[in-house]
């Protein structure tokens, strides 16, 4: 339901409870009970759910990664025109979907995946307002990155299956599978956002959404 | 008369909290901040089922309603 639906969803209710709550008698008779129902009741709990589900959407979506000032250096990592930065790269070519690249990376695609990102993104809240904030380049993953976020759409694909440098080796796809081998560990696809290490010559692409 | 009163007074509380709580999530859709979101589960979403629990409560605590006493008198013939 878009926000701007929502919005009059509420503000029509808070309307109609403001009618019981100036003249609580009309109660008394049936229609006043079934108004009172619907409005102290019914529908408060409905535009809740759905203002919840609204701001649930909306958490995934990279301009509400990026509300936070902490998170600029991130957002500009996935401008960089260097296609040898993972992020940008998945960014730029659409690999990820360009309005919830953030979220498609970084949730956790098992069981109550969605809601442990929403618990990380709350942590995130907490250091956010409460804590003394780290700089952008000391910012670390609260775990190690998990191949399986990788896999999620490279598991199968030609270019992942048949890549040179995965089959080099032959213990080296059934590793990367097993995550004992990181997609992102050092020599691989270890240029991710590498903020605060970009140097003076990296350029940015303007392009994109 | 007081009961009645007393049922009156809790739905006014009731509605208040439930538009107070009405308006809270509004701007918190409106509000496009991360913390949004926790305001709108925390205070909205506390404020709203307060609300609601407390109508639901002055229901069950309400007053007998006249139409049982019509049923007793009928059964009575």
């Amino acid at each position: 339901m878009p926000t701007i639906a929502i919005v009059i969803l509420i503000l029509f209710s808070a309307v109609l409870a403001g009618v019981v709550v100036a003249r609580p008698a009309i109660t008394a008779s049936s229609a006043g009970k079934i108004l009172a129902f619907v409005v102290l009741f019914f529908l408060p709990l409905f535009s809740l759910l759905a203002g919840m589900d609204n701001e649930m959407q909306r958490s995934k979506s990279t301009a509400f990664c990026l509300s936070c000032h902490i998170m600029d250096s991130y957002g500009k990592s996935l401008h960089i025109d260097d296609p040898s930065y993972l992020a940008a790269a998945h960014f730029q070519n659409h690999r990820v979907p360009a309005d919830e690249a953030c979220y498609t990376c970084h949730t956790n695609y098992a069981m109550f995946g969605t809601f442990k990102a929403k618990l990380g993104g709350l942590r995130h809240l907490y250091v956010y307002y409460l804590k003394k904030m780290p700089l952008p380049q000391d910012i670390k993953l609260h775990e190690s990155f998990n191949n399986r976020e990788c896999l999620h759409c490279h598991l199968g694909a030609r270019s992942f299956e048949q890549g040179a440098t995965h089959n080099a080796d032959p213990a080296t796809l059934p590793a990367i599978k097993a995550n004992t081998l990181s997609c992102v560990s050092s020599g691989c696809h270890d240029m991710v956002h590498n903020v605060g290490h970009w140097g003076d010559k990296v350029k940015f692409w303007d392009g994109g959404s | 008369m007081r009961s009645g009163d007393s049922m009156n007074r809790r739905l006014r509380i009731s509605g208040i909290l439930v538009i107070i709580g009405l308006l809270v999530e509004a701007l918190c859709l409106v509000w496009s901040r991360p913390i949004a979101f926790v305001v709108l589960v925390c205070l909205g979403g506390a404020l709203i089922g307060i609300g609601v629990l407390l109508f639901l409560y002055s229901l069950a605590s309400g007053p007998p309603q006249p139409a049982n006493a019509s049923g007793v008198a009928r059964d009575k013939h």
